[in-house]
């Protein structure tokens, strides 16, 4: 009697261990596949940088979806914001009620992903913005809902700020776009430079529309000024103007420049090797440098994909497709809570080495690479030289700073 | 800041130069507007395909020579004029009667669509080109650099209006032209084929956006969206400078241009607010523009 006792006991135990074993070690199946909205702007002057994004989103997602996520792969929607704040967010509802998509990203426009944030925060979708720089996405902004896998304004203009405050300049002339991004990436940059060396001084400012063609009177107005630096606080097309337009009247050779994203290969790339050599630029990816094995990887696969080399959006996009895989994996399931606490701090490998998904604010830490445009025989296009590597700890606005920008 | 006679020169040069480039434009707009009566929201959009033809014929054909420039100056406008040579005789041909407001409506189509074909055809990636090695760079002149790109277009802009003065005075078909601009039934009556005169002028007023865009690609970055821009610019100047009238597509460019690179001298912050307050105060002065209008 007591042997039986004994072997139904064995019997009860082995089936509660395979029960435990077959719970923790096979990992649960997702009960369909997951549905990414991608909402960017696919028109007008940005489209180069979404273009990208979503190349680099879609070369991620062939290598996730080979093994899948959970026995499920991730499928995309793809929807054209323009560019603007009210379409972007016509794409948005769109995509999460008509599509039932799990989750948000993309956003090239620092407007339209504030209002999409606003939207995401109010139905509970998770939203990850690849490309927009605002630094208020993931800080005075931001939620629970909301994350950036790319730099901000905070950042960059924290390098600049840094690395301007080394250089003997002391008069500054400030210009740029007129809209969100150039006044952030301007203001952060002003901060901290003064913050470093007080006596630094603006003796002017010049702000032009977005799309402005012509910028020589901006920039001989500039020249007549006689400051010892400038800064330009422009994205997109006006990137490559104010890089030819200083070219052509001199001023990359009369004073320092420093634009956020003059070294960053997609404009680079552009100007082709007539691009002016000297100016300092920031860039949180830079497709040879690092040089190791995972960017060299990297690099390879999406010049055999898309015939160039990858700039920073690419870049983003490709970690983040990594980003909702690996959280889908630790999630478990197909639910949208979940799905946030397991990004929320999530650590996944990427070209450029081990990168975190900040928990306290939602924004990914990556390191920021200063360097200074310049001709090399290897390429027939400028590439950044000089680089220094600021960690994302650096150059990142702290946890409590966030908090207290939130008013918490 | 101080603004000192240097500066102001400076500007002035600067300004006369982006001048250039915005009469070429809408002398076409305005041409077309003067002979057909046509609104043609998409002469931006030629200007566009203008700037990307360019980049083909000079980056792709000819490797970024300094001949391929000067031939993409050439042939971009003649792209320019095939194109709009084809959509005259297919489209608009078919359209010169209706109201205005559908035409307005039908060349905005138009416009979307030209921008769409363009995005098939060279991607959304932004472009360059480069001008040949003497036009780079920068000469001091008034004791400020002025890019040597910019005085070759102060060069090219009073060579496109005499030539364009030429050809609406001198020639038989700039002659019909301008009659057809006053009174296009008459010309018909006298047995000339008006459908012709027509597609000529519609073909000669695309040319010149064709040949704005390929002057001002090496200045800019070659981008969709760039048609956007210049068509609001280009149809304030026209209606300032009278509906219709060429000259007055000069006086008003160089009113839009100067004032501009002005108030970047004066109030850098808000230079854009100069250039359109000019034209308030122009319309609020004489609303149907400085020169006599055909409208």
């Amino acid at each position: 009697m007591k042997r039986t006792y004994i072997i139904i006991g064995i019997v009860v135990i082995v089936v509660i261990v395979a029960a435990l074993v077959y719970y923790f070690a096979i990992p649960p199946k997702l009960e369909r596949n997951i549905k990414v909205g991608v909402i960017d702007c696919y028109t007008g002057p940005a489209a180069m940088f979404s273009n990208e994004a979503l190349d680099g989103f879609k070369l991620a997602l062939d290598e996730i979806n080979k093994e899948g996520v959970l026995g499920a792969q991730i499928e995309f929607f793809k929807r054209d914001t323009k560019f603007k704040v009210d379409i972007g967010l016509s794409m948005a509802k769109e995509l999460v009620m008509r599509e039932n998509v799990d989750l948000l990203v993309g956003g090239i426009s620092s407007a339209v992903a504030l209002a999409a944030s606003d939207y995401c925060k109010a139905e509970k979708v998770p939203l990850i913005i690849w490309i927009a720089k605002s630094e208020r996405i993931t800080g005075e902004k931001g939620h629970r809902y909301v994350f950036s896998s790319g730099e901000n304004t905070a950042m960059f203009g924290k390098a600049g700020g840094v690395a301007l405050a080394r250089k003997p300049f002391i008069k500054y002339w400030v210009a740029g776009d007129d809209y969100e991004y150039g006044h952030a990436i301007a203001n952060a940059a002003w901060r901290n430079l003064k913050e470093r060396k007080p006596e630094a001084e603006k003796i002017g400012e010049s702000w032009w529309k977005v799309g402005e063609p012509d910028l020589v009177p901006y920039i001989t107005a500039i020249m007549a000024a006689e400051s010892d630096a400038v800064i330009f606080c422009t994205g997109g097309g006006s990137m490559v103007n104010v890089m030819k337009t200083a070219k052509a009247t001199g001023l990359s050779d009369m004073v320092q420049v420093w634009i956020p994203t003059a070294t960053d290969t997609t404009i680079l790339r552009t100007l082709g090797p007539g691009g002016p050599e000297g100016m300092m630029g920031t860039s949180d990816y830079l497709f040879f440098h690092p040089d190791t094995p995972a960017n060299r990887e990297f690099v390879k696969a999406f010049q055999d994909a898309h015939g160039k080399h990858p700039g920073f959006p690419a870049f983003h996009g490709y970690i983040t497709a990594y980003f909702i895989a690996e959280a889908f994996k630790k999630a478990g399931a197909l639910d949208r809570e979940k799905f946030i606490d397991a990004l929320e701090g999530l650590k996944i490998e990427s070209p450029i080495g081990e990168i975190e998904m900040r928990a306290c604010d939602h924004q990914v830490v990556l390191p920021i690479f200063m360097g200074v445009t310049k001709k090399v025989p290897e390429y027939d296009f400028l590439i950044s030289t000089d680089i220094e590597t600021m960690t994302g700890d650096e150059v990142m606005p702290s946890c409590e700073e966030i908090m207290q920008a939130r008013g918490k | 800041m101080e603004i000192g006679l240097d500066a102001l020169a400076s500007q002035l040069v600067v300004g006369l130069s982006r001048s250039m480039i915005l009469f070429i434009v809408c002398a076409g707009l305005s041409f077309v507007l003067g002979v057909l009566r046509v609104p043609n929201v998409a002469h931006g959009s030629l200007y566009m395909i203008g700037a990307f033809s360019a980049y083909g014929i000079a980056m792709r054909l000819f490797g970024g020579s300094s001949a391929g420039f000067w031939l993409a100056l050439i042939l971009a406008p003649l792209v320019v004029a095939l194109v709009s040579l084809i959509a005259e005789r297919v489209l608009f041909c078919h359209l010169y009667e209706r109201e205005h407001l559908m035409l307005l409506l039908f060349t905005f189509a138009l416009m979307l669509i030209f921008g769409d074909l363009v995005k098939i055809i060279w991607g959304a990636d932004y472009r360059s080109i480069s001008a040949p090695a003497f036009l780079r760079g920068s000469v001091s002149i008034f004791g400020a650099p002025i890019p040597r790109y910019n005085l070759f277009l102060l060069i090219i802009g009073p060579l496109v209006a005499i030539g364009l003065w030429l050809f609406t005075n001198k020639t038989k078909m700039g002659k019909i032209s301008r009659a057809a601009a006053v009174d296009r039934e008459m010309v018909g009556v006298i047995g000339i084929n008006v459908s012709w005169v027509f597609a000529g002028a519609f073909v000669i007023g695309c040319c010149l956006a064709g040949l704005g865009g390929a002057l001002v690609a090496p200045t800019v970055s070659i981008t969709l969206g760039m048609d956007h821009t210049i068509i609001i610019e280009a149809f304030l100047i026209v209606t300032i400078g009278g509906l219709g009238n060429m000259w007055g597509a000069l006086v008003g460019s160089l009113i839009f241009g100067v004032t501009h690179s002005f108030g970047v001298l004066i109030w850098p912050q808000f230079a854009i607010v100069f250039p359109y307050t000019a034209v308030v105060i122009v319309l609020l002065l004489r609303p149907r523009g400085l020169l006599k209008s055909v409208w």
